[in-house]
């Protein structure tokens, strides 16, 4: 017995010894520069495989690690812009330097993929965050944010045609899905299912969605995810920069053209700036029997951000305009249910015409304009202190299809309906850097907004305020990485609404909705070296009834419905349960599964009304709002392969079944199972065109067969098959990048109509489109 | 660029940056009580009946379809039914009304006015309980509506639909094309 405890002692203290006794003071450092003009290049991860330790270079592109014994390590340095990390391997015997050299102009082909590239402040950690960048986001640009965000799997769009197209997450939009600008909440009047965001992508490098209750961080109702809409990084090297982006596309023979030129001057290298403008025109869309009617579009966007950035101090200011003008399919703006139903019968849209650049009536008018002012100040080595203010207008007018009879009213050329909605926020929060293995924010935000109408009473006049605080932690131990956040908001609805009291006098009347509540979230992360990794996220979410679900009340011209509000309504109070296991073995594949689970309280939808609603324009369907306990589960697939170091397959799917108790029958209006799959071919061996890649893809919607019932005017369209081809190639013009890409929606011109399309009651969907895009980066 | 000039440019700049940054402004505030409505909107429908009533030998009355709200929520607040003599003629005027406004805009005086775009509909069911038959014309020598005969034979009830329909340059004596600004379904009986 004496005997083997002297083993085991000696056996301790010859393992311990080998490590206490080494000499494990090493160093490995070293600076990432520009391969071209040796810029240093700060916030690019440095990682070691081995030790599972990753640092960032810091704005001088430096990085360190130390108290490294003595061995083998394989260090990975990442990269941006989606390009290739660069990894190696060192025997560390001794103090080494070294320097990484990395491609930050030349792109190769981005995919999608689960990333680091969202600052981690800006998510929580244990949520699944995926974000668009690169050919990616190219081949989509031009066209809308919630076309773009559909090449991420289990986010759909709800369309009103071709150009309002809106981000569905999991099965949700509207006021439960967050769309962040810049950093800042959008705030126009996403309560309507024809109002689509007022985002121009092109002021964005990339497009990242957040799903899941990511409820903590930006506001409690973002129930079923976050997008964020992020600007490239002002620049941090001395220079003058920019690109031009130009856009045509073959339905609706138009384009666009996008471009931003920035810069930083050598003599005061504190200050960099950027200037950003796009241009965009569609003229009438076609499907692929007819043209449609009145769909041409007009856009003009601008942006210019500032930036002065001292070591632990800098400034922000950005400002954003947004114009556009829609027009809305004629053959859809139809009247009561008499005419519902002849259009629904006939096999082409009722109206008919030849192409046309020109918008008439019935269309759109939207203006948005951002304003943004950021302050931040490094507090010690400890943490960062952010101070954001944004004002924001959103002036929304909407023409209806003819005007007044009266000529003095029509000679105004007044728009039917107009709404103006002021937006003030303010946001202050301090992040702790980790330490100890915790990293954290605390915060507070504040909101308040005004809205007031003219012309045709849909909503009323409502001012609208909240204030919240929150406080998220997240702890990392070797494998594990755990994250609790807590969220408490106080939040007022006040409307205004005139009552008559007697045949010509009227009185204003306020009524305030107060809500108050406190949203919590729990998530832990497991993650073994690059090839597993398992995120889990219990969280909670509520969303006060908006002010259309309350005071709706009248014939909603762009539904076609008459829809009456509910000024009883109760909070939706949402439980979500989000998790995702991710299987990396090697650079090859990649194998990601994230199911879901909402279960939402109170859940705000329209219920028909049991008899049609009579106007003196005939019969109406008319919708109640109303409240149900409802169930959203589904799963979200998305992997690839790369077989050959030129070959690569890909593979997207989702799947939603979502559930109204009340009713004991499926939700409306959810998209259906759907599963994409695309071969892809990299060709590098031409010298001067640095990179081609060819990608056909197919896609398969199913039909969407989970519906009550007699719950619809019409059955739901019949499942799909859509083919696409993406070329793009990469080369470099002397010291400057260029990239020519070609994208092929719809190959086959194929009739089909989408469950989500509300236009799919009156037409097929757009038939093909062929666009092309140049962009040249200096 | 030297390095004092820098002030002034970033000042420049800075005040730049504030002016584009106060383009809009709401005149407006939700607490402000203006009249909204500057939006027209068809409030009442009346049918003039000229000939023999029901009642007392009556050689006019009118029929009204009133919703205060025009396309609105609420429901209408005066939907007279017809009653009509068999094996009788009566030659019918119709109004619109736009009761919102002060004083009252007959809003089927616009429509005569632009009587090349606008055709009434006038459909009995069932079909044969009433002939109508428009008796005015627009510019082009098509129909128009405002005015008509309607003729009953048999006794019966049922109803009969008046429709407006705007068709600006496709007015083809159809109501296939164009939209619908007027649809009300009276209930008609005929003793």
């Amino acid at each position: 017995m004496k005997n083997l405890y002297v083993l085991v002692l000696v056996l301790f203290l010859f393992i311990s010894g080998n490590t206490i006794g080494q000499n494990c003071t090493h160093n490995f450092s070293g600076i990432v520069s520009d391969i071209h003009n040796a810029a240093p290049i700060s916030a690019i991860e440095i990682y070691i495989k081995e030790l599972n330790k990753k640092v960032e270079t810091d704005s001088l592109g430096r990085f360190q690690f130390s108290s490294l014994c003595p061995g083998k390590y394989t260090i990975v340095c990442s990269n941006r812009d989606g390009y290739k990390p660069i990894v190696k391997l060192f025997d560390v015997q001794e103090n080494i330097v070294y320097n990484f050299k990395i491609e930050v102009h030349l792109k190769e082909l981005a995919e999608v993929k689960i990333t680091t590239l969202i600052k981690p402040k800006d998510k929580l950690s244990t949520l699944n965050a995926t974000s668009l960048f690169g050919d990616e986001l190219e081949k989509n640009r031009a066209t809308n944010l919630g076309d773009i965000v559909k090449s991420i799997p289990g986010v759909n769009s709800l369309n009103t045609g071709n150009s309002v197209s809106k981000p569905v997450i999991h099965g949700m939009h509207s006021n439960r899905v967050l769309i962040l600008n810049n950093g800042i909440r959008q705030e126009g009047q996403q309560w309507g299912s024809e109002h689509a965001p007022e985002i121009d992508p092109f002021i964005a490098d990339k497009i990242s969605v957040v799903k899941g209750a990511n409820s903590i961080m930006y506001g409690s109702d973002a129930i079923a995810g976050v997008i964020l809409v992020d600007t490239k990084p002002l620049p941090d090297s001395a220079s003058l920069g920019g690109e031009i982006n130009m856009v045509g596309n073959s339905n609706g023979r138009g384009g666009t053209i996008a471009s931003f030129l920035e810069g930083k001057f050598k003599r005061l290298p504190a200050f960099s700036w950027r200037i950003q403008g796009t241009l965009k025109q569609n003229g009438t869309i076609a499907a692929p029997d007819y043209l449609l009617i009145n769909t041409g579009l007009k856009e003009y966007n601008f942006s210019y951000e500032l930036g002065w950035k001292k070591k632990n101090y800098g400034a922000e200011i950005f400002y954003s305009q947004f114009n556009t003008t829609l027009g809305i399919f004629g053959a859809s703006h139809i009247g009561n249910l008499t005419d519902l139903q002849h259009a629904f019968e006939s096999k082409v849209p009722l109206e008919s015409t030849s192409f046309t650049y020109a918008i008439n009536r019935p269309y759109q008018h939207v203006e948005h304009e951002l304003f943004k002012a950021k302050f931040y100040i490094n507090t010690g080595k400890v943490g960062k202190l952010n101070l954001v203010y944004a004002r924001q207008y959103n002036w929304r007018y909407e023409y209806d299809k003819h005007g007044p009879l009266n000529n003095l009213l029509a000679s105004k050329n007044n728009p039917d309906l107009e709404f103006h909605l002021t937006t003030h926020t303010l946001d202050l929060n301090w992040s702790h850097a980790r330490r100890n293995g915790f990293k954290g924010t605390v915060g507070l935000q504040g909101m308040q907004q005004a809205n007031t109408y003219r012309g045709r009473k849909l909503v009323p006049s409502f001012e609208n305020g909240s204030i919240g605080v929150f406080v998220v932690e997240n702890w990392q131990y070797k494998r594990w990485e755990l994250e609790a956040g807590l969220r408490y908001d106080v939040k007022q609805l006040s409307v205004y609404q005139s009552e008559k009291i007697v045949s010509n006098q009227s009185v204003l009347v306020k009524t305030s909705h107060p809500f108050e509540q406190a949203t919590a979230s729990l998530g832990a992360n497991y993650t073994i070296d690059t090839t597993w990794k398992c995120m889990l996220n219990l969280g909670t979410a509520w969303r006060a009834p908006s002010v259309n679900e309350l005071y709706s009340d009248g014939l909603h011209h762009g539904a076609a419905a008459v829809e009456y509000g509910n000024s009883a309504l109760k909070v939706e109070q949402a439980y979500v349960a989000t998790f995702t296991g991710l299987y990396t073995p090697n650079e090859d594949l990649h194998i990601e599964v994230s199911p879901y689970y909402n279960f939402i309280q109170g859940f705000i939808y329209r219920q028909p009304t049991p008899t049609p609603v009579l106007t003196i324009r005939g019969a109406f369907p008319g919708f109640n709002y109303a409240q149900t306990d409802a169930i959203l589960r589904g799963i979200d697939l998305y992997t690839s392969y790369h077989f050959t170091h030129w070959m690569e397959w890909k593979v997207k799917g989702s799947l939603l079944r979502a559930w109204n108790q009340a009713a004991n029958n499926w939700l409306i209006q959810m998209p259906a199972d759907r599963i994409e799959t695309e071969f892809g071919f990299h060709l590098d061996h031409n010298q001067r065109l640095k990179h081609i890649y060819i990608g056909p893809s197919i896609q398969y919607v199913a039909k969407q067969h989970r519906v009550p019932e007699g719950s619809d005017f019409v059955d739901p369209p019949s499942a799909y098959w859509l083919t696409n081809l993406n070329i793009a190639t990469h080369f470099r013009m002397g010291k400057n990048h260029a990239e020519i890409g070609m994208h092929i929606t719809n190959l086959g011109n194929t009739r089909y109509r989408d469950y989500m399309d509300r236009f799919r009651y009156f037409t097929d969907a757009m038939g093909r489109n062929i666009s092309f895009r140049l962009k040249y980066r200096f | 660029m030297k390095k004092k000039m820098f002030k002034p440019f970033m000042l420049a700049l800075g005040a730049f940056s504030l002016v584009v940054v106060s383009c809009k402004k709401d005149d407006l505030k939700p607490t402000d009580d203006h009249v909204h409505n500057d939006s027209e909107l068809i409030t009442t429908l009346e049918l003039k009946f000229s000939g023999k009533g029901v009642l007392r030998n009556d050689t006019t009355f009118v029929i009204t379809f009133n919703d205060p709200d025009g396309d609105g929520g609420n429901i209408p607040t005066q939907f007279d039914t017809i009653h009509l003599l068999k094996n009788s003629t009566y030659n019918v005027e119709l109004t619109l009304l736009d009761k919102s406004k002060t004083p009252t805009d007959t809003i089927s005086n616009e429509v005569l006015e632009e009587a090349n775009d606008h055709l009434f509909f006038y459909s009995s069911n069932p079909i044969g309980l009433v002939n109508v038959s428009i008796t005015d014309k627009d510019g082009n020598g098509k129909n128009l509506g405002l005015k008509s005969t309607w003729e009953t034979s048999n006794s019966g009830f049922g109803k009969v639909k008046v429709k407006l329909m705007h068709q600006p340059g496709v007015k083809d004596g159809t109501s296939a094309t164009g939209d619908t600004d007027v649809e009300v379904d009276f209930q008609v009986n005929v003793k």
